[in-house]
């Protein structure tokens, strides 16, 4: 099956510094993927990469095994530009004139679920409001792949919900993949079934959740045994707290001993534990690539 | 596209328009009036020697020159105008709203997004240039030639008429569009553009002289050359001998200095110096290179346009 996005080998520099470097992944169809990592990582330029707003200094990006079919990928920007001296009726004008492939029952529809009225200006809505028609430009598109940057930054939890909620709708209405950026995980837990962790430019983890939940553990066990465990299992995390250790190891439910507790990771843990330790990495062989 | 580049810029299209309609009221009232003014006060004969139309020449002066001096500023302050208020916030908004992002991540193309509206603004701009060139002229036609009778002779008036002002308004908006491309921020690129415009009005006034080589005309009789709406450049003596001297030696026909403003002494000098064989060279430009020096300043503007505007775009596309 060809996926939704693949990078090989994708590179950019801004002019001596690469802000994107030998970033390899792919995410399948048909996933809600959440791009994670910290400022500064390199996020907004891969999402950049992905939509063709830039070009790559090195290597390629693919949007279902494509480059440049614009009509194919939608997109979000961070701070949700529209046009502020336009009504909502008019930025649906503005979006049936610029895609072919524009669902305009589809949009208004979708406002007037949400209660948007269609004259009012987009620079007087709220910022929830904002979010949903600048979501819904997005989606009248129809596009195969919506990317979006940091969608639920600077939004009220209650619009973070709203936005999330007309997300996944539109994931199961019509089988759209998803690519968002976010640095706050708690966001994503329920919502997003594949993850990539990006740091320092470079790709850290990028696979399904499920599979990344039950290939870690934690380990908590008495300090003095941690080398020995450490030396058996590839740990990406230690975290000593007086006489007991907590490793955080790649691996299923490892046999230890019986001083040793063994529990499941949360997705919080598991990006913080890469996070704070920029070597370690969990890359999908290609065999594993689904 | 279309539709957008409109609901854009339609503020600025409407003020254009609006503008071009006010200065097109106030000229046609003023060649009415003075229509109106030269059949009521002329008596038959006119325009003639008389002093009566005399008279009637110096009123329409004088309503010309009331015009004029209003109008007389619209070579510099029109174009500075569509540089800072058509060309400028084009890309330099979108870039400081971030509505780039919006815009260039649609199936549309960035690259069909800029043509059309580089297309449609540019071709607007140059028919908007064209109208005020349109009504000057007509509006300058409906006096006598002894009133407005110089149409290349006066830098002023040959920048207000003929092809050079769509084209002063072209290069206006393609350096404002150059500007907002490179600098991403509206008020920095209209005050680069109005800058660069300027500059570039009181540039080519002064390389304007050099666009052909200057006619030589030997002559005892500076007036006529005058009253032939050639543009004067510098004038030289010619000795009997043929050689051509900036002054002529004190040695010939002695003249005490003009006390004063008169310039009756030098205005005898000068007769003496025709009488001992002295010539006067003037260097100028004939009227009949009207078509020329338009077409010349036109091509000016309109390949410096070209390369602002290929420079807009490519900055703009790479990405």
């Amino acid at each position: 099956m060809i996926p939704a996005l693949e990078a090989t080998g994708l590179g950019r520099r801004y002019g001596r510094a690469w802000a994107l470097r030998d970033c390899s992944l792919s995410v399948p169809a048909g996933r809600v993927a959440a791009l994670v990592g910290p400022n500064g990582a390199g996020k907004t330029t891969l999402l950049h990469l992905a939509v063709g707003l830039l070009s790559p200094t090195a290597g390629s990006v693919r949007v279902f095994g494509e480059t440049g079919r614009r009509d194919r990928v939608a997109f979000l920007a961070q701070d949700k530009p529209l046009y502020d001296g336009f009504t909502v009726a008019e930025t649906l004008r503005f979006g049936r004139g610029l895609n072919p492939s524009w669902d305009d029952g589809f949009a208004r529809e979708r406002l007037a679920a949400l209660g948007i009225p269609l004259r009012g200006k987009t620079g007087a809505l709220s910022g929830g409001q904002r979010a949903q028609v600048a979501l819904t430009v997005a989606l009248a598109k129809r596009p195969r792949l919506l990317v979006l940057d940091e969608p639920l930054a600077n939004l009220d939890p209650l619009a973070r919900h709203a936005v999330m909620r007309g997300l996944m709708e539109a994931v199961a209405e019509t089988g759209l993949s998803v690519l968002l950026s976010s640095h706050v995980v708690s966001d994503l837990e329920h919502t997003c079934d594949w993850l990539v962790v990006l740091n320092g430019g470079r790709v850290q983890v990028s696979g399904a959740v499920d599979d990344l939940l039950e290939g870690h553990r934690l380990l908590t066990g008495p300090a003095e045994e941690a080398d020995a465990v450490a030396a058996r299992l590839p740990v990406v995390a230690r975290d000593r707290a007086g006489r007991r250790e907590t490793l955080l190891a790649r691996a299923g439910d490892p046999v230890l001993g019986p001083a040793w507790a063994s529990a499941p990771v949360s997705l919080d843990d598991l990006v913080m534990a890469y996070l704070r330790e920029p070597e370690a990495a969990a890359l999908p062989r290609p065999a594993l690539a689904r | 596209m279309f539709w957008l580049t409109w609901r854009q810029h339609r503020a600025q299209m409407l003020v254009t328009a609006s503008f071009l309609l006010a200065l097109g009221a106030l000229l046609l009232g003023s060649a009415i009036e003075a229509a109106v003014y030269a059949a009521a006060h002329a008596p038959p004969g006119c325009p003639g020697p008389s002093v009566a139309c005399a008279e009637v020449g110096a009123g329409l002066s004088a309503r010309y020159q009331a015009v004029y001096s209003l109008y007389g500023w619209m070579p510099l302050l029109a174009p500075a105008l569509i540089g800072a208020f058509w060309g400028a916030p084009l890309l330099g908004r979108e870039y400081e709203r971030g509505t780039h992002l919006l815009a260039w991540t649609q199936s549309v193309s960035p690259a069909r997004w800029l043509a059309v509206k580089l297309g449609v603004l540019g071709g607007a701009v140059a028919l908007g240039g064209l109208a005020l060139s349109a009504m000057a002229t007509a509006w300058r036609a409906s006096f006598p030639d002894s009133v407005a009778g110089t149409w290349f002779g006066n830098l002023g008036v040959f920048n207000m008429v003929g092809v050079v002002p769509a084209a002063w308004w072209a290069f206006a908006f393609a350096t404002g569009a150059a500007a907002g491309a490179f600098l991403r921020r509206t008020l920095p690129a209209m005050a680069v553009t109005v800058a660069v415009v300027a500059a570039a009005v009181f540039g080519l006034f002064s390389l304007s002289d050099h666009y052909a080589e200057p006619a030589r005309t030997v002559t005892t009789d500076r007036a006529a050359v005058f009253a032939r709406d050639s543009r004067l450049l510098r004038e030289a003596w010619v000795a009997p001998s043929g050689a051509e001297t900036e002054a002529v030696p004190m040695t010939v026909c002695p003249s005490p200095p003009d006390a004063g403003r008169s310039g009756r002494n030098a205005e005898a000098r000068e007769r003496c110096l025709f009488q001992a064989g002295y010539r006067l060279a003037v260097y100028h430009h004939p009227p009949e290179r009207f078509w020329r020096f338009q077409w010349i300043e036109a091509g000016i503007l309109l390949a410096a346009s070209a390369v602002l505007g290929a420079a807009a775009v490519a900055r703009t596309l790479r990405r």
